[in-house]
């Protein structure tokens, strides 16, 4: 059971269940525009194991480090869900 | 760091000129309105930290008659009221008119059409500090459209006015127009104050703990009155643009499949090294021919001017201090304008900022983040611009360590020294098919100072700067077309300062060391009997830099070096081209006979008078080299590490590591060569 932003692979999609455990991180993608229940895609996982970048909407594109992914908590989009 | 804020503060402040602060996202696009309503030649770059200094212009259109004399201040860009940094800071304080100096009657806020949503929130934000003294203009792409009914929606809703404009081709009238327009002002009854974490608050003069527009919440308390104010903007954006069709889709779409590519796990990171190797290269090779003719020309004037001048110390000064001293220095202005383009083109088309995600891993072994990586691409230009970059660095530790380590990157004032030694000494031929030694050497040096600078970061965080490393959440902006004219405009800007430098410092310092490796003169005496080679020669020796060259001999024996390189280290430390002028002034002064020669040519020519061996092998040039490549020889660097971090303690042992660095590899390398 994938449970949050940093398990998720390339090409996953996703729904935003929460990520309110690190304040900065809270503020910062708030600021970007982002809200708990958007859905987000992951494009793709940078080289050396770096950070993770993901799409929102149509035009934000975000890249977060690994271990701040795992404080966003996320429900795995089934297929049919999308 | 308070002295920063309160220069800054100064900076913002001293003015007759009427206020107009000018804010938006990141990479909204305000650099490229300020530069167009000012005529300033502002950097534009598609990369969040490009701006962290508050820039200030007089608008273009104040020399008309009885008009407002309106001095524009482009500030940091801002997601939101709680900064984050130090440059956020400076944006917010300046907003919130924090203290006597800050005040201005109207704001610009720039939206982003591509990132209305967050952009709208930003300025909802705003808006409810500012009230009515706002006007807001849409900046959105030449094949985007914005109708009438959205703008009006957005002005009912905002209740301030709005202007929709496109960036890269707009009528300033129209703009200009818009924001002299008197827009009735409704004074607002209270204005709450804004909450704020402790966090936040330090980023901000600390004289304004207690001010009345600032509500400072410790703990999780300030942490939800903060997450709430920008949740409701947030939501009160999206129910203003509800339905709105913003998007470019195609363009997404693009971006999206460059993106696929550039940041795929392997060929990222070729492309990444790739990338950097071409603009090596391009420096190196495309340069070559240029500046071969450009030295060439240099050499005919000067001998032509020479042939016109009767013999004696005048010509000797012309001839030596002006074309051998700064025109020697002015034959590397090709590189430093192709290094410019390319990185302006670069920064433009939106790489950097994958560049700093690529790199973000391989920092974080070293203790720093891929928010370390524009400071420290900035140092390969130069080390000033860097290190006031790492402003957008909000861990302390984090951002002295960069700054600490930001003199050893490549900067372009190594690049006269690198060139002139790696082009006389290192031969030049073809390894593995496809790499040139000579640009291999270059890679290297490049490749050597930023790994030490990596190195030393690791160190500094393991023991004096120990601690967390900040957050990395960075925003990835489309791709665009990079605009060659702004390359080349941004080029030619820095390609003209250089030649002010050379017109101005290097022109008079070389007159010094000429001055100094003249005088005293020899008597009479002393001269008859010796050729007039000889002459020539015993007649620097007995100068004041001659004597000053063979006191510090000893220390620099045993890198192999001679007293002529030690007179150019000397005057090095004041800034590092002067090392090219000094080598060109003493081998012109050398020389004897009129048939002109390049300064590369005499060096190699050159025959030590004891062991009869030429004086420059290929181990002593590399003895130069890294020298060059970890020594601090700049007074500008240790001037702004003085600035940004309050006193002198950092410079002074920024410099001192540096030395030990530079001394005892050079050493090294120069035993291992020889």
């Amino acid at each position: 059971m994938v449970e949050t932003l940093a398990q998720l692979k390339t090409g996953d999609q996703a729904k935003l269940l929460d990520f309110t455990k690190n304040p900065s991180l809270h503020f910062k993608l708030l600021s970007l525009g982002v809200l708990p229940g958007d859905l987000i895609k992951v494009l793709s996982c940078a080289p050396f194991g770096g950070p993770i970048v993901v799409k929102h909407g149509e035009r934000t594109t975000f890249a977060i480090r690994k271990a701040e992914a795992k404080d966003v908590s996320i429900e795995l989009q089934t297929p049919e869900a999308r | 760091m308070n002295e920063v804020l309160e220069s800054l503060s100064e900076s913002i402040g001293e003015s007759h000129l009427v206020q107009l602060p000018l804010i938006g996202l990141p990479n909204a696009g305000k650099s490229t309105i300020f530069n167009l309503l000012t005529g300033g030649f502002r950097k534009v770059s598609n990369y969040s930290g490009i701006t962290v200094e508050a820039a200030r212009g007089e608008l273009l259109t104040n020399n008309q008659e009885n008009v407002t004399q309106y001095e524009l201040i482009d500030l940091p860009g801002i997601y939101n009221l709680t900064p984050t940094s130090y440059d956020e800071g400076v944006t917010v304080s300046t907003l919130l008119e924090l203290g006597p100096k800050y005040s201005f009657e109207k704001a610009i806020i720039l939206l982003d059409w591509h990132r209305i949503t967050p952009s709208l929130g930003m300025a909802l934000g705003v808006l409810k500090r500012i009230g009515k003294k706002a006007i807001i203009i849409i900046n959105k792409d030449d094949d985007q459209e914005v109708t009438l009914e959205d703008r009006s929606r957005l002005q009912r809703a905002l209740g301030v006015p709005v202007l929709t404009i496109s960036a890269l081709n707009t009528d300033l009238k129209t703009l200009d127009h818009f924001i002299r327009l008197e827009h009735p002002v409704v004074e607002e009854n209270s204005i709450a104050p804004l909450p704020i974490t402790p966090l936040s608050a330090s980023y901000l003069p600390s004289s304004l703990n207690g001010h009345k527009s600032l509500n400072i919440i410790p703990g999780s308390r300030g942490e939800e009155a903060v997450a709430n104010e920008i949740d409701s903007n947030l939501k009160e954006a999206r129910r203003i643009l509800g339905g709105l069709q913003t998007s470019n889709h195609q363009r997404s779409i693009l971006s999206d499949k460059i993106d696929k590519i550039v940041l795929h796990p392997l060929l990222g990171g070729i492309i990444f090294f790739a990338i950097f190797y071409l603009i090596f290269n391009a420096i190196y090779s495309w340069a070559g021919p240029i500046m071969e003719l450009t030295e060439q020309v240099v050499l005919m004037t000067g001998q032509w001017v020479g042939d016109f001048l009767p013999n004696g110390l005048f010509k000797s000064l012309i001839v030596d201090a002006l074309f051998g001293g700064v025109g020697g220095v002015l034959i590397f202005l090709p590189q430093i304008m192709i290094l410019f383009f390319l990185l302006s083109l670069l920064e433009q088309s939106g790489y950097i900022s994958r560049a700093a995600l690529i790199s973000d891993k391989v920092m974080s072994y070293f203790g720093l983040g891929g928010k370390a990586f524009l400071p420290y691409m900035s140092g390969y230009a130069c080390a000033i611009p860097g290190i006031m970059a790492a402003r957008t660095i909000p861990n302390q530790k984090e951002r002295l360590a960069t700054i600490m380590t930001l003199p050893l990157i490549t900067c372009s004032a190594r690049l006269p020294v690198y060139i002139l030694i790696i082009g006389t000494f290192v031969p030049s031929y073809t390894v593995f098919k496809v790499f040139n030694t000579q640009a291999l050497s270059f890679f290297f040096l490049y490749f050597l100072g930023s790994f030490a600078a990596l190195i030393i970061a690791k160190i500094l965080r393991l023991s004096a700067f120990k601690g967390d490393s900040s957050s990395f959440l960075i925003d990835l902006p489309q791709y665009e077309m990079p605009s060659f004219k702004a390359a080349f405009r941004q080029s030619w800007q820095k390609g003209r300062s250089f030649l002010r430098k050379a017109g101005t410092i290097i022109l008079a310092l070389s007159v010094l060391i000429w001055l100094l490796s003249t005088f005293p003169r020899l008597s009479e005496e002393k001269v008859q009997g010796h050729t007039p080679q000889e002459t020539a020669a015993l007649q620097l020796e007995h100068s004041i830099l001659g004597r000053m060259g063979h006191t510090i001999e000893p220390v620099i024996r045993p890198l192999g070096m001679n007293w002529k390189i030690g007179v150019g280290l000397l005057v090095s430390f004041g800034a590092r081209e002067l090392f090219v002028s000094a080598m060109g002034t003493l081998y012109a002064l050398g020389e004897v006979d009129e048939e002109s020669e390049g300064l590369r040519a005499k060096l190699m020519a050159e025959i030590d008078p004891i062991t009869k061996k030429p004086v420059f092998d290929l181990a002593t040039a590399w003895s130069i080299l890294f020298f060059f490549v970890f020594s601090l020889q700049c007074t500008s660097t240790l001037a702004i590490l003085k600035k940004e971090t309050g006193g002198w303690r950092i410079p002074i042992i920024t410099f001192t590591y540096m030395l030990i660095l530079a001394y005892s590899s050079s050493f090294l390398i120069y035993h291992a060569l020889s």
